[in-house]
């Protein structure tokens, strides 16, 4: 046995005008679970505490809590003292028990067919990853979308996946998930990263969905727009001056000795729009040793395509890339573009292996650039904080140059074709950006993806940086202050 | 005013698992039905956790005849026949219907349902989901229920049923926030599930506390076989707060097998033929054994081996349990998991008739709360099969009887009030009781039985069941209830147990010497009311 305290969420609507915290300590065996402190609490200091639960073993879905900010099942997730204790971020009926029913009475029925239809082995085999689904609902908690639009929710969708996938089912199912806002999804990736199953919903059913709703005619005019230009000029922005791969040599020798060699591959946004982050980039680069290769004839990774529903023309992009680097025999291809970075990873099947500059840095390390008595906070891009595991390698390179101050990790709007598809959602989604980087009180936004760079920038007066114009920053203080000696 | 709130139905269903959804869809054809769940419709109840499988005769090879046979030799011949025939031969049908409203079942390459090999059975005839079966007939049982007219009371207690002289006419209720409701329905069905939950060691879900035995015997019902109680051999042993969790039986089936310390298959020791697949009341007694004798691992089971299994098969086969002893630090892929029994399923329950009737008017009961169907040992798979087979007779039966007069007894809403304002002035902690009776139950009236041990477990059960419980505020109510009608189970599990003075299937008696085997035993059913109890003779069989 041994003593846990946790700080636990008390709101009780009939008599509270607000929630507060109340803590607790309480004995429990070693390995105890969530679930077995609040039993604990509940059996032996406080029988008001309220939560829900049933089977205890993960299964049943009804116990879904957040411990320190995190959505978990409460009878899977093992205690740890000091934790904070909350509802999933759903409408309070009592203390951790949220009102599940009008999400889960959102989720769309089967609806059989007149005659008699069985689906095949592998109709089945398709379906059973998306019917593994408990309706914990952590994912429909964290979904940035569902809160500033009209959007059923992640597992709402791949439950429309589901249905399309059965040769049984005889509804509508493209044009409902339509309806329910499929395009409105910016593919942040929260909701499968808190699934207790793992059910990935974007890659396995919106953007499926959004594929199949291509074929139907559905796809969104600004994304057609973006397929035609990706097919023309193989970007997915149009050229307005000179582009990035223009202005540098194909190699960029380090200024010492060389540690590594790296191919680049800069992405639509970076070679076209937010070039000096890119330049920034080099620079710091050459700085560290790292040699750069940087073939002309890349183009376009695909990513607004998968992400669209626009799958037709991504295998002719894939095979260019892919020749681009192999043929110059480069065994590690660099990505700055946390969306390319992502999209390199999981949609290509690639003979070289693909790295975020955050890792390439901390990897190999950098030369220490000089303190900047700045307060900065960071936004985690999602596609490099859920689509590649990238947190920690950011923030060590950050706080070599300035103070960090913490915000949410929560998309910014510009994700998954919903900046240019559903542009006042994309800006209900960055103004709540503005406001928690105001929170912070920080003096410049850091982040590391041209896209959010570029959305941000619209929603806070604060200067938004790339990671490594920081770090460019504090080797040009360090220089200047050597220069001064 | 002596209730918040009176609904009038056709049809009452009480319990929103496997058997009561089934039911509510099934009587909502015949009229107005209300379900009615304390928890939410599909994550209540056990059959959401059923992992393993579901058994019908599917195969040209297969028969019922054959699965009647299994079904009856596993229960020891002391289930109903009749209802074993209806079981197996309505249990392929029922299966088609959930196939038909979008069951994502595991298929072969041969485009059918797929079928592994469970314990107790001579043909490999268990359906199946993965390991998640039961979740998976839920999530279609809930699907197919949103098309219906059912209305659903979720997060509802049913703390008694209403009575009118003989008859059940509806049942009272106590919402979340403690709220009086009075149901009336010109039928009730009683589909509130098992009772495990007043052991220590229990796979069940909150919900498994007896709950459906309780209410109908103070109604009047009589009961049967209720110390028929099956531990599944295979429970989690560690870490203690995870102990009896249920480790699917398909594990068995899959080809994992059982080791003790010495790292021997000891069930060639108790069941050469059948080894690991023997029924469940035997591989239960041979881990108890096996661990009473000094042969179980350092947490106090025995080991349940898959290591030899290709790991795609435990991925693709067994996902749940990979996930959940994962969580818990263990690869079953790599290590070997420790297992011991614990508390599953009662086998007894409401006395019913092929439509489910009980012996009492107006009342239906299906799925585990009824008794009858699978004597004294239930095979793996059949009790899923149940569920849908007896739901959908209990629904039909019920909607197809006729609406009527129901004349509310006023004096048994203010008795109600009264057990309710008790509990608002009581002095006792409601959880230390029932973790007292749980400890009484696992001591007393375990695997193996005495008559001495189970007289202390009733002593305990019926001392708990007069202690003045409290309800700290109004939402507090429901849980004194379910605390009483756990004692009340409790009750009924060692009354019957003390019946029955013979060791047969799940009930094994030490201190009574007999000469007779199951096939030969002189008892029928222990049945047990208010009126009296007492245990049938029959002739035995030559």
């Amino acid at each position: 046995m041994k003593d846990l305290t946790v700080r636990i969420r008390r709101f009780d609507p009939d008599k509270d005008n607000e929630p507060h915290y109340q803590t607790y300590t309480v004995k429990v065996n070693d390995g105890a679970r969530v679930l077995n402190v609040l039993h604990a609490i509940h059996d032996t200091l406080d029988p008001t505490l309220s939560y829900r639960y049933s089977c205890a073993s993960g299964q049943c879905g009804s116990c879904a809590v957040q411990v320190n900010g995190e959505p978990v099942l409460a009878c899977m997730e093992e205690a740890k003292d000091n934790s904070t204790i909350d509802p999933i971020n759903l409408t309070v009926k009592k203390d951790l028990i949220v009102d599940l029913l009008p999400k889960l009475e959102e989720i769309a029925s089967f609806f059989p067919k007149k005659e008699i239809v069985l689906p095949r082995k592998a109709d089945i085999d398709q379906i059973k990853p998306l019917r593994d689904c408990i309706e914990c609902l952590c994912c429909v908690s964290v979904c940035p979308a569902v809160d500033v639009t009209t959007f059923l929710g992640p597992t709402a969708m791949r439950q429309e996946m589901r249905l399309a996938l059965d040769p049984r089912d005889n509804g509508d199912r493209i044009s409902d998930a339509v309806r329910d806002g499929l395009f409105t999804c910016t593919t942040c990736q929260a909701c499968w990263k808190v699934c207790p199953k793992e059910i990935q919903t974007p890659a396995k059913a919106i953007e499926k969905l959004r594929a199949r709703a291509n074929k139907r005619g559905f796809t969104l005019p600004r994304h057609l727009e973006v397929a035609a230009l990706v097919r023309e000029t193989g970007r997915s922005i149009p050229r307005t001056s000179e582009s990035f791969l223009e202005k540098v040599p194909e190699v960029i020798e380090p200024a010492g000795p060389v540690r590594a060699t790296v191919g680049l591959f800069i992405g639509c946004v970076y070679n076209l729009r937010q070039q000096q982050s890119a330049l920034d980039a080099m620079e710091v680069l050459k700085r560290n040793g790292i040699r750069v290769i940087i073939p002309k004839e890349q183009i376009c990774c695909g990513s607004p395509l998968i992400r669209t529903g626009q799958t037709d023309y991504l295998s002719t992009l894939q095979k260019r890339n892919i020749e681009a680097f192999t043929s110059r025999g480069i065994e590690t291809v660099l990505t700055m573009c946390a969306g390319c970075g992502s999209t390199l990873k999981h949609d290509y099947t690639t003979p070289f292996a693909v790295i975020d500059i955050n890792e390439l840095l901390t990897q190999y390390g950098i030369e220490p650039p000089a303190r900047l008595p700045i307060r900065a906070t960071y936004h985690d891009p999602c596609h490099l904080l859920r689509g590649q595991g990238v947190r920690d390698q950011p923030r060590e390179l950050i706080r070599q140059v300035v103070d960090l101050v913490e915000m949410p990790a929560i998309c910014c709007g510009s994700g998954g074709g919903v900046r240019s598809g559903n542009p006042e959602e994309a800006a209900a989604l960055g103004k709540r950006r503005g406001i928690e980087i105001k929170k912070t009180g920080a003096e410049v936004v850091i982040t590391s993806c041209p896209f959010c760079e570029f959305h941000i920038a619209g929603h806070t007066d604060k200067p938004v940086r790339h990671v490594v114009s920081v770090l460019l920053d504090g080797y040009r203080e360090k220089d200047r202050m050597a220069g001064k000696k | 005013m002596l209730a918040d709130e009176v609904v009038d139905c056709h049809v009452l269903v009480i319990g929103s698992g496997g058997a009561g959804t089934r039911a509510a869809i099934e009587a909502s054809q015949h009229g107005d039905t209300v379900l009615i769940s304390k928890t939410i419709v599909g994550k209540g109840g056990c059959t959401t956790m059923a992992e393993g499988g579901f058994n019908a005769v599917l195969r040209d090879e297969d028969s019922c005849g054959i699965h009647f046979e299994d079904t009856m030799k596993g229960g020891s011949f002391l289930n109903d026949p009749e209802l074993v025939n209806i079981l197996v031969k309505e249990a392929p049908l029922r299966m088609g219907d959930l196939v038909k409203w979008g069951a994502v079942f595991d298929f072969t390459d041969a485009d059918v349902v797929a079928q592994r090999p469970f314990g107790g059975q001579r043909f490999p005839r268990t359906c199946y989901a993965g390991d998640r079966t039961g979740h998976e007939m839920m999530t279609t049982l809930v699907e197919h229920l949103d098309s219906t007219d059912v209305t659903t009371l979720q997060e509802y207690n049913v703390i008694d049923l209403l009575k009118d002289g003989d008859r059940v006419i509806g049942a009272l209720a106590l919402s979340e926030k403690g709220d009086f409701f009075v149901i009336k329905a010109d039928s009730t069905i009683l589909a509130t599930g098992g009772g495990t939950k007043v052991y220590d060691i229990s796979t069940n879900s909150s919900s498994g506390t007896g709950d459906g035995y309780a209410i109908g015997y103070r109604a009047g019902a009589e009961l049967i076989d209720m110390e028929m109680v099956q531990f599944h051999p295979t429970g989690a042993v560690f870490p203690y707060d995870a102990r009896g969790r249920l480790i699917t039986e398909a594990v068995r089936g899959e080809g994992g097998v059982l080791l003790n310390n010495k790292g021997e298959r000891f069930m060639k020791n108790y069941d050469p033929q059948r080894m690991e697949l023997s029924t469940r009341d035997v591989v239960a007694r041979a881990i108890a054994t096996e661990i009473q004798n000094g042969r179980g691992s350092p947490n106090g089971g025995v080991y349940l081996d898959v290591t030899h299994l290709p790991r795609e098969q435990i991925e693709t086969r067994l996902p749940v349990m990979l996930e959940q002893f994962l969580k818990f630090g263990v690869d079953i892929r790599v290590t070997p998991m420790e297992v011991a029994p614990t508390a599953h399923h009662i086998m007894g329950g409401l006395r019913i008739t092929p439509e489910c009737r009980t012996t009492l008017p107006g009342l239906f009961a299906c799925g585990e709360v009824s008794g009858g169907v699978h004597g004294a040992n239930r095979l793996g798979g059949n009790a899923l099969a149940e569920t849908q087979v007896f739901g959908k007779r209990a629904g039909d039966a019920a909607g197809r009887a006729d609406k009527r007069q129901k004349n509310v007894d006023v004096a048994q809403l203010r008795r109600q009030r009264d057990r309710l304002d008790r509990f608002m002035n009581g002095t006792k902690s409601p959880s230390l009781v029932r973790m007292l009776l749980q400890q009484a139950m696992w001591d007393g009236a375990n695997i193996f039985r005495t008559g001495d041990g189970l007289n202390q477990a009733l002593a305990a059960a019926n001392v708990l069941a007069d202690k003045p419980i409290r309800a700290q505020t109004p939402r507090n109510l429901a849980e004194c209830c379910v605390v009483e009608n756990m004692c009340l189970t409790a009750s009924l599990i060692c009354r019957s147990a003390l019946i029955r003075e013979e060791s047969r299937g799940a009930h094994v008696r030490t201190d009574i010497r007999q000469t007779h085997d199951a096939g030969h035993s002189p008892f029928g059913h222990t049945f047990v009311s208010k009126k009296g109890q007492g245990i049938e003779k029959r002739e035995v069989p030559k």
